[in-house]
């Protein structure tokens, strides 16, 4: 019931809104975003641990897809995560100008069903067909909406991500035949591969997510992607289309090629450490605040993946608790970024300087989403950080110190940032509104998040630590 | 027997009516001859097998790829009503052609004797280099018409030299009797044998212009009527693939025609997807994409096993299926930009259009594979088909070439879903057309998420 209900109500609310486009489309999105949030809840109270099957049903058998969802201890914070999201990527829009509103919070609410379904497959096909599906509603995103330059952005963003999704279908297909047929994860857990064909095929199971996250050197398509997209479809993007990169390597990359990663594991680290710190001093010369975002976010994300390729209880866990404090770092960051643009007209910082003289609250507001930035101790990002550095450094301290420099790049560009917008000189000769209401109600309770989840972190902790461990075993068992 | 009577009488029906010169009428019956047709086999009324001495066959493989044939034909026609609304003569000359190349189709699925393949392909052929000038002020036209009817000339030669060497290594035309043959050779050298094939499978490749065969392809569908060039790319594309697999489907084949075979894949791949990457021209467009699914549909013939035939069933009427819808609104763009093929004529459909801007894009994504269409279950298995033979290496390059055609498909879907920056004449869509439309872009995300639906 939860699990038909997660993929209907988004799907069935974007049917109506793109076939009938009634005027109210953004409210009746936001009651939709937040019935399923109501139902996520749910499932989360009722959790028990496990593996929590809802579905298991014949698709076309003959070829090894069937409709099995449910979801474990990661795929429930996943879902969680994306049903925490998008009541804020749609609640963004009351700040932005569009047309055809009915379209554009159809399309986000596609997206949302195909993040679920993705979430929610326990079938490494019906894995893919989320996965590319949520391709679609983006690409209308970005080419409808996006800014300049779209046409060609667009168009490279797509093909950058199929060629991912094509390699991880043939990698697929290669599993299947392998299994006789049988799609299903955990079938796909107990073959055994020999180690120098797991090898090869790591790299056709994880190109896909090492662009989607993306890691150097496939992040070539990201900054751009990010600036141009309109502010929500950045939000998508950054908050969760890239954590499926994240679960991605969790539920078909580590489980099943082993050796594979054994093998690799060292050059993953060690080129989502160069990504990492390369966009952090990327970010650091931006003059633009949205390519800031977007260049922290490829730093962050760099850690990210290499703490999950840590491959210890530490990393992995730290790796997806930070994933969801990554998530409410973008919504609030390019929420800032759209408030700025708002009052403004631009995004350029060079343009800004001294605005906490006319905005006091929204500059306290937008500390409160930087401290998450930077991993302060006490916000959900130190707790992350943390557990992903002493994952870490159970393979190499000198890794470990390589990545602990992102956290002082990280830093630099943050405060930098934060200086040339707020503080400094009044160069805007314009007198700007102050935090409204709106602002408040969309921020503080993220910075609530962000808080009362770097205190007490333990019920997302709980929900990791089972199935991290639970892999950890069958691995050490093969 | 009795459909290949009433497609024979149909023709000639159409003919006579051409001389009262009332188009409705002409396409009410060809459309009514055809779904008669239809029923016919569906109902394996009269379809007594085999016939003539066994020299043709209706199993259960002709009946299906004849059915998909004439579905399309079906499709086609309904699309005639409007194409030809404004040519003043001849209408019923080119439906009755468009009929009797059908009836070459259905032969051409069901032969059991060389024999036969080759009068059918040329049953097939023959109308086709008259529809191809089917425009006869323009020079185009008559430049394709001239292309095809050479090029094809020369296939039938090396066609007819190839069952001819054949015949002198077998000593019979029978198909089971070359099987056996080639059975009893397995591992053995025949080089007259060996030559035959080879020139065979070169006249039958031509047909579905397989690289190096594929020169009068491009050209021939920007030449030829629109109509004219959806129905080569369809109906003579699908049997066309239909003769092909059963010729070698139970051959033993040489090691040297399988060389050929994975080396004329690996080109027709290569050179379709990537000279379709420069088109700028739908028409054009269309038919390197043609020659790019001719690809992955002989990867399906590398290493064949129980399953080929279903896949090929399957890959080839969906891609039929969205070919149609698809020249269909290249039609109606077209009018509307006054005779302008550029893909950008599509700019501002979605605007004008919304609904058929979907359906396009429907059509379009399963050209290009994603899932949920049906395109995609039929690259799947195509895949699945080729990693389970063990070519490996040969898929992989499939795969990146499927990349590459995403990217053009999704250039025109760019275009469809791009505001138009200038007034132009608004796209009209006649309701027959729309409904044309409609059916094929729902029938290729119905037979995605239920596959099971068009199985031999």
């Amino acid at each position: 019931m939860i699990a038909a209900l997660l993929l209907l109500i988004p799907f069935l609310t974007a049917l109506v809104l793109v076939s009938l486009r009634p005027a109210q489309a953004r409210p009746i999105a936001l009651v939709s975003s937040l019935a399923s949030l109501a139902v996520v809840l749910y499932a989360w109270i009722s959790y028990s641990g496990g593996t929590v099957i809802h579905y298991n049903l014949n698709w076309v058998d003959a070829w090894g897809l069937r409709f099995v969802v449910g979801y474990d201890g990661v795929g429930l914070l996943m879902v969680i995560l994306t049903a925490v999201v998008f009541p804020f990527i749609i609640g963004a829009g009351y700040g932005q100008q569009h047309d055809r509103q009915a379209t554009f919070n159809g399309l986000l609410l596609f997206t949302q069903a195909f993040l679920f379904l993705v979430f929610l497959a326990q079938n490494a096909l019906l894995f893919y067909i989320g996965y590319e599906l949520t391709l679609i509603p983006v690409f209308f995103l970005l080419l409808f909406w996006g800014g300049a330059d779209r046409r060609a952005i667009t168009v490279r963003f797509f093909i950058y991500t199929l060629v991912g999704g094509l390699s991880l279908l043939f990698g697929i297909v290669y599993l299947l035949i392998q299994s006789g047929g049988n799609g299903d994860f955990t079938a796909l857990t107990n073959l055994s591969i020999p180690a120098s064909t797991q090898v090869w095929l790591f790299w056709a199971l994880f190109l896909a997510f090492a662009i989607k996250l993306p890691i150097f050197p496939f992040h070539s398509w990201q900054p751009e992607t990010y600036y141009m997209a309109p502010l929500q479809g950045t939000m998508v993007l950054g908050a969760v289309m890239l954590k499926m990169g994240l679960y991605g390597v969790y539920k078909l990359v580590f489980p099943i090629v082993p050796a594979g990663v054994e093998h690799w594991q060292t050059t993953v680290i060690v080129l989502a450490l160069i990504g990492a710190v390369y966009g952090g001093v990327i970010a650091f010369r931006q003059s633009d605040f949205k390519r800031l975002v977007a260049f922290s976010s490829m730093s962050h994300v760099g850690v990210l993946c290499a703490g999950l390729f840590a491959w210890n209880a530490y990393g992995i866990s730290g790796s997806f608790y930070q994933a969801f404090a990554h998530a409410i770092l973008v919504l609030g960051m390019l929420y800032i970024v759209g408030a700025m643009q708002e009052r403004t007209g631009t995004t350029d910082m060079s343009a800004m300087g001294g605005l906490k003289g006319h905005a006091p609250r929204l500059a306290a507001l937008f500390l409160l989403v930087l401290v998450n930035a930077v991993a302060l101790p006490l916000t959900q990002s130190f707790v992350g950080e943390w557990l992903m550095f002493a994952g870490l450094w159970q393979v190499s301290g000198w890794l470990t110190f390589f990545a602990l420099t992102t956290i002082v790049i990280g830093a630099i560009y943050m405060l930098y940032g934060y200086q040339r917008v707020m503080l400094g000189p009044d160069r805007t000769n314009v007198t700007l509104a102050d935090a409204s209401v709106r602002d408040h109600i969309y921020l503080v309770p993220l910075i609530a998040v962000t808080l009362i989840l770097g205190v007490y972190p333990g019920p997302i902790l709980e929900l990791l630590d089972a199935p991290v461990q639970q892999l950890l075993s069958s691995l050490s068992v093969n | 027997m009795s459909v290949l009577v009433l497609l024979s009488v149909l023709g000639v029906v159409l003919l006579y009516l051409g001389l009262f010169n009332n188009r409705g009428a002409v396409a009410g019956v060809g459309i009514a001859g055809l779904l008669g047709a239809f029923v016919l086999i569906a109902s394996d009324w009269h379809l007594e097998s085999p016939l003539f001495n066994g020299i043709i066959q209706f199993d259960t493989y002709a009946r299906s790829f004849s059915l998909v044939m004439i579905v399309v034909a079906v499709l086609l026609f309904l699309f005639g009503i409007d194409y030809y609304a404004k040519v003043k003569e001849n209408v019923a000359e080119q439906y009755a052609l468009m009929v009797f190349s059908l009836t070459g189709g259905l032969l051409i699925c069901s032969f059991t004797n060389l024999v036969v393949l080759f009068l059918s392909i040329e049953i097939l052929s023959i109308p086709l280099y008259i529809l191809a000038g089917g425009k006869r002020d323009s020079f185009r036209s008559g430049e394709a018409a001239f292309k095809y009817f050479l090029q094809g000339s020369y296939a039938s030669a090396f066609l007819l030299m190839g069952l001819a060497l054949i015949y002198g290594a077998t000593a019979s035309f029978d198909l089971a009797a070359i099987e056996a043959f080639s059975t009893a050779l397995a591992g053995g050298q025949n080089m007259i044998f060996l030559l035959g094939l080879f020139l065979t499978i070169a006249g039958v490749a031509f047909k579905v212009a397989a690289v190096p065969f594929h020169f009068w392809s491009p050209d021939v569908y920007e030449g030829a009527p629109t109509l004219i060039t959806a129905f080569m790319s369809t109906v003579v594309k699908t049997a066309a693939f239909a003769a092909f697999y059963r010729l070698i489907a139970n051959l033993q084949l040489p090691g040297a025609v399988e060389t050929m075979l994975v080396v004329m894949t690996i080109c027709t791949l290569f050179l379709g997807n990537i000279v379709a990457l420069r088109q700028t021209q739908f028409k054009r467009l269309m038919a390197y994409s043609s020659i790019a699914h001719t690809g992955f549909l002989l990867l399906a013939f590398l290493g064949t096993d129980a399953r080929t035939p279903d896949v090929l069933f399957y890959y080839l009427g969906t891609y039929a299926l969205a070919t149609v819808g698809l020249f269909i609104v290249l039609t109606l763009a077209k009018r509307a930009a006054l005779g302008d093929e550029h893909i950008r004529i599509f700019r501002g459909l979605f605007r004008s259009n919304p609904w058929i801007a979907v359906a396009a894009l429907l059509m379009l994504l399963s050209l290009a594979g994603i899932p949920l269409t049906a395109g995609f279950v039929a690259k799947y298995r195509v895949f699945v088909l080729s990693l389970t033979n063990g070519y490996i290496w040969t898929t992989v390059l499939a795969v990146l070439m499927a990349v590459v055609g995403i990217y053009y498909y999704i250039l025109v879907v760019r275009e469809a879903f791009t505001a138009q920056e200038q007034e132009t004449k608004p796209i009209v869509v006649a309701p027959l057309n729309w409904l044309v439309i409609s059916i094929c872009g729902v029938a290729v995300v119905v037979l995605g998420v239920m596959p099971g639906l068009l199985r031999m």
